[in-house]
This record gives C-alpha cells, structure tokens and sequence, in this order.
C-alpha cells in the first residue's frame, strides 16, 4: 500500500516535471531573440523599499523601449531574483542570471556592499553592469573594474552637495549617522573631509546596523555631541524610522537635520516627520527641463504619481544603457564598454556624460528641503540649490574632492 | 548632558524597548510551551499585525480600535491556520512544523506586499501620546512610557491569567503532560489552538505598537523573528516569567551596549545569549537542559 502510493507520487511528480519542461520549451524559443537584462535586486528585508522603486523603473523603461520596436530590434527582457539585501546572494543570483539566462547585462543590484562583491566577477562573466543606485564611491575609485558603470549620483557627489551648501550655513558643528556598510560608511569620510575644508568643527559620527529598529540610544549620541546639525547617511526602512523616531524626540528642535538622500516614500511613511530635513536628491522630479517633463507626464499617465527618486536615477541608468547598446549595435561586453566611455546623453536630469576615465555619469547636484504646501496630501521635496556637474562629480578614480 | 540625566533617559529608553521586546518574546514562548513547535511565522503575525493596525486606525480615525482589534483579527487568522495546517502535523517531527510556518512567512510576506504594496505606511500618534515630558530636562516621548506601561499591564495580566483562571490553569497543564490533560476529558486540541491563536494575537499587538516607531513596513518580520528567538532562548524555552527578564536583559544590554560599544551594536544581543546559554544551558527560567 504504502509502495503504491509512493510509486504513483512519483509518476505524479515525473509528468509534472515533464509538463513544465514542455510549457515553457515556446516561451524559450520566442525569447531567444530577446535582450535579456539580469536584476538582482532586494525585493525583501529593509531596503526592499528601495528595490521596488529601481524594480518599477525598469520596467517602466522595458515597457517604452518594447513599445518602440525594442533595442535592436529585439525586444528588451528583466529577469528578476531577490537579494535579501545579502551581498552573497546577489553574487550567487547574478552568477545564476549569466549561466543560466544568458544575460549579459547587469542592473539593479541596490546595496553598494552587493555591488562591491559583484563587480570583481564581471570580467570573467564578460558582463556589463550598470548601477542604477549604488553609491559607494569606491566603485568608481580604487574597486572600479572595466566593466563597471555608474550613470547615478553617488554617495560623495551626494554629500559634496550637501556640503557646499553647508558652506555658507552658519552651522559650526557637525555631527553623523550613518548605516554600519560601506555606503554609509564612505559617505561619512567624505562628509568629514568637506566639513573641514569649509572649516566647520566634525564632532564625530556613529554607525547603526541596517535594520535598526530602536533609534533612542543613537538620538541620545546626538543630543550629547552638542551638534548644531546632523549627517544622516540613511535609507529604506532605517531612514524612516529614525526620522519618526526624532520627531518623537524632538530632536528636530535643537538640531538641523541633514540626509544625503530622502526619497518621496519616506517622505510619506513618516508624516510630518521629515518636515524641515535639508538634504541631497539624486532625482527631484519637479526638474523643469522637456525631457524630465515628458518623463513624468508618461509616468504619471501609467502609475498615477510621480516618479520617485529612485526610480528617477534608475530610469536615467536604463536610458544611459540604451543610448549605449544603441550606439554600439551589439550588446557584447567589449563594444558596449567602448560605447559607453565618453557617452553624453541629455537626460531627465539634464546633460550626463559617461566619463571613460572611472566610468561616473557627470552630472548636476541638487539640494532639497522638505516642506508643507497646500492641497499636498504630504510634505513635498523643494530643489533649494543646484550645482553644476564639474563641482559635484569628484576627480577621476578619486572620492576626495580638490575644492 | 549630565550623568544622572542621562541614566534615567536610557533606562527608560531600554524599558520601552524591553515592553517591544516582550510582546514579541511571549508570544512565541506561549506556543512553545503548550505545541513544542516553534512558530517561524511569528514575525509575520507581528508585521500583518502593524499593518491591520493601521488600516483601522486609517479608517475609523481611532489608533485605539486598532490596537484593539489588530490583535482579534491576527489572533483569528492564527488559530485558522492551525486548526486547518498545523493540527495535521501533530505526529510528524518538529521539521515539518519549521517548513510549514516558514512557508507560512513566504505567502504572508507575499500577501501583505499585494494587498498594502511596498511604501512604509505611519501610524499616527492619538494627541494624547504624541508629546514630550522632561525626564530631568531631557525631552522623552510619551509615547515611549506609554509602550513602558502597557508591557507592565500586560506582563501582570498574562501572569494573572495563567495563574488564576481556569483556561490559565489548563495552558499550564497541557504544556506540562499534555496526554494527561487529554485523559482527564479536556479538549487539549482547543487549548492549542486558542493558545496559536493567542500568541499570534501577541504578536500582532507588538506589532501595532511599534509601528509608531519603525513605520509598518515589509521589513519587519525578517528582525522580529531572530529578536523574539533569542528573547524565547534567552528567558528558557516556553517560560514566561524568563521572556519577561530575557526582555528587559536584552534591552538594557542593546540600549547601553549600543552607547558604549557602538561598533558591536548587533553582536551585543548574541553576546549575552551564548553567555546566558553557556551558565545555563536551558535558559534563564527554562526547565530542560
């Protein structure tokens, strides 16, 4: 009895097997021609948030490019896998999409601590990854590899916003909070380099594992250092509940609170929490050039509200990729690197030039301040500042800035 | 900042976060004391449970009627999901219940990204516990004494009912010989259920609590679970006096730990569990070796 059932649970699971197999044998064959594009990306953990929005962008873009005739005249396919945020498993997930999927080309990977194990393998991959998000500096400085580029804002550029606003500020002391991995990490350095370049007092700063929960004991240290102000080098769920959990505190009050980025879902997960935050945007959407505008109206028509910073900067990534595979006429390692050194492409956020020296998109920096304003169900991002390409983008292979 | 001042100020932030720490902790415990399973779907039940909390308080305007009927509701999904899956499981080995919840956090997490999407959502604060006091001058959320209070309540109200009532004293019996308990001609497959049920409901109400704090995002299981096992390891596996001195040991070693060993911020909760675990094998209060 029990060998009868046991034999036919495995006849059962055979032509199950044998009936996937056959399904998805056509499918296979009409995606041949496809350009298929690996995603590794968080889609759980705390900086899943995150994920989604680099997530909605590309497909956003697949969408557009596919509607037009494809890349090529290919049709332009995302595999997508979750990363749990966990730098080994977008190793093994990436690794996966080359062997497996055939992909040749990289995005999305969205933690710099991800991104810094990945690239060291794309050479032997012979696959090209294009960073939608990622902001340790390093990637462009000493970690940088061939096949490596970055159309985004990154971390330094962020924070080198940031700091030249400072500089008139009549703050004289600082201090910062930034997530325990690389990102916050290198951030923090440039941050204290530029706060002493414009000759302000760094009163030190501390680290808080991603996923911290309970902010009081980091608001304490705050409080303590006597900081006229703060440098949050904070995202995901981190950002949001830190910042509810200052409000709480008040500590809004007695201290200016500065971020290298904030994005419009933390914005509205927090309330009123972020009300007064001054800090960098790697994307405001409000920018008041056409082809930002035709972006956001495109955006909007599909999703009903406008594009996040995230999926603003990704966005950007996959049109600098299309511009190079378009110029390239191939998708090949070795030709789409050659095409994408030197690239310019006028972009939502204005001109972006690939530069072949380290592979950084040069770009505008903004400023932003989070405000009220009537008839907004919440608090909106105002560009308080922006700051041409050549004093933002940092020297090649280099996170320090000269001036 | 003085060191008096400063003292109290963390202290009172370690016992708030000691009162976010025990309802995670007691509800897994409850459930392993009474099945002997560990429930990898707790974390789940603590996020779903932020989440309804929200979507009530979004819609009646009353952060009251959602951390009252949070719970009910994840405390009724709870004991569904036992009473159609796990009671099933009973005479299979304690693996199947793993791979089972485990799933069970899979299609949770699933659900709720559906049904609530990605973006972190706030749970406004009612007036009453949205402002300040002064502890010695330093500014101190009320909210915070609020979330102090409410563990207090519900550790003596839990202790209570375990020790007074009748239901209490069947939980006891059950988890200390469950067949006997069968014998003498009470339904012991009810008391599990209510019990999961129960748990789960715990769970949920930690889980609207917190929300005020770390926003209800899909984030949370994944830290809730590992936080909630080291309180049920720590405090002695299915004793609830031990989740309670696991809570608040592991609040004040996270809260000062994280002041003065800011780079071991997350080793220092393991620390004090091997070190718990190597004087005492079985935990704090735990019975077994």
């Amino acid at each position: 009895m029990a060998k009868g059932s046991d034999v036919s649970r495995r006849r059962l699971i055979q032509s199950t097997a044998a009936v996937a197999v056959v399904s998805t044998l056509p499918q296979y064959a009409r995606a041949a021609g496809s350009i298929k594009i690996g995603m590794p990306l968080p889609l759980t953990g705390p900086v899943a948030g995150v994920g989604a929005q680099m997530r909605r962008a590309c497909e956003f873009w697949a969408k557009q490019v596919n509607a037009k005739g494809g890349l090529l005249g290919r049709p332009v396919e995302f595999i997508i896998s979750d990363t749990e945020g966990n730098p080994a498993t977008a190793v093994r997930k990436a690794q996966e999409m080359v062997e497996r999927n055939g992909v040749r080309i990289l995005t999305g990977i969205a933690v710099s601590s991800e991104a810094l194990a990945t690239v060291p393998r794309l050479a032997e991959w012979d696959t090209i990854f294009v960073s939608g998000d990622n902001g340790d500096g390093r990637l462009t400085a000493e970690a940088l590899v061939p096949n490596f580029f970055r159309p985004n804002v990154s971390g330094p550029m962020g924070t080198r916003a940031v700091a030249l606003h400072l500089r008139d500020s009549p703050m004289k002391k600082l201090f910062g909070l930034g997530m325990d991995y690389a990102w916050g990490h290198n951030s923090m350095e440039v941050f204290e380099a530029e706060c002493k370049r414009a000759g302000k007092n760094f009163a030190g700063a501390v680290f808080s594992p991603t996923g911290t929960k309970d902010f009081s004991t980091y608001i304490t240290r705050i409080r303590q250092s006597g900081a006229e102000g703060v440098y949050l080098v904070l995202s995901g769920d981190d950002n949001a509940a830190f910042l509810s959990q200052a409000k709480q505190y008040r500590l809004g009050e007695k201290v200016q609170l500065l971020t290298e980025l904030i994005d419009q879902m933390t914005i509205n997960g927090t309330g009123d929490a972020t009300v007064g935050l001054i800090g960098g945007s790697r994307y405001p959407y409000t920018l008041d050039n056409p082809v930002n505008k035709a972006f956001v109206a495109a955006w909007q028509a599909e999703y009903r509200t406008p594009p996040d910073m995230f999926e603003g900067d990704q966005y950007q990534s996959c049109v600098v990729l299309q511009a190079g595979i378009e110029k390239a006429g191939s998708i090949e390692a070795a030709k789409l690197r050659a095409a994408l050194e030197g690239l310019e492409v006028d972009s939502i956020k204005g001109r972006v030039v690939m530069r072949a020296c380290d592979h950084q998109g040069e770009q505008q920096g903004f400023v932003i301040k989070i405000v009220k304003r009537e008839g907004m169900a919440h608090p909106v991002p105002e560009v308080i500042a922006t700051y041409p390409a050549d004093r933002v983008t940092p020297p090649c292979n280099k996170m320090v800035y000269d001036n | 900042m003085d060191l008096f001042p400063f003292l109290v100020t963390q202290c009172a932030n370690a016992f708030s976060q000691a009162a976010l720490l025990f309802f995670l902790g007691v509800g897994l415990t409850l459930i392993f004391g009474i099945m002997r399973i560990v429930n990898f779907a707790h974390g789940s039940f603590y996020m779903l449970g932020a989440f309804i909390g929200y979507t009530v308080a979004h819609v009646t305007g009353s952060f009251w009627l959602g951390l009252l009927l949070s719970p009910v509701l994840a405390g009724l999904i709870g004991t569904s999901f036992e009473m159609g899956l796990l009671r099933r499981l009973y005479r299979r080995d304690t693996s199947a219940f793993l791979m089972v919840t485990f799933g069970l956090t899979l299609v949770m997490g699933e659900a709720i990204r559906l049904l609530w999407g990605v973006q972190g959502l706030q749970l406004p604060l009612p007036s009453m516990l949205a402002g300040i006091v002064f502890l010695f001058d330093e500014p101190f959320p009320v909210y915070r004494l609020f979330l102090i209070a409410a563990g207090a309540v519900l550790a003596v109200a839990i202790w209570q009912f375990l020790e007074r009532t009748r239901l209490g004293l069947l939980i006891r019996a059950t988890s200390q010989n469950a067949e006997m308990v069968h014998a003498l001609g009470v339904d012991v497959n009810l008391v599990r259920s209510g019990i999961f049920g129960m748990g789960c409901g715990l769970a949920a109400f930690g889980g609207v609590l917190a929300a005020p704090l770390v926003t209800a995002s899909l984030g949370m299981a994944a830290n809730a679970i590992v936080d909630s096992f080291v309180i049920v390891i720590i405090g002695g596996m299915g004793s609830f006096p031990g989740s309670l001195c696991a809570a608040v040991l592991v609040a004040f070693v996270q809260v000062f730990g994280t002041y003065y060993f800011p780079d071991f911020a997350i080793a220092a909760m393991y620390l004090l569990m091997l070190l718990v675990l190597a004087i005492r094998p079985g935990g704090l209060l735990g019975q077994e070796a």
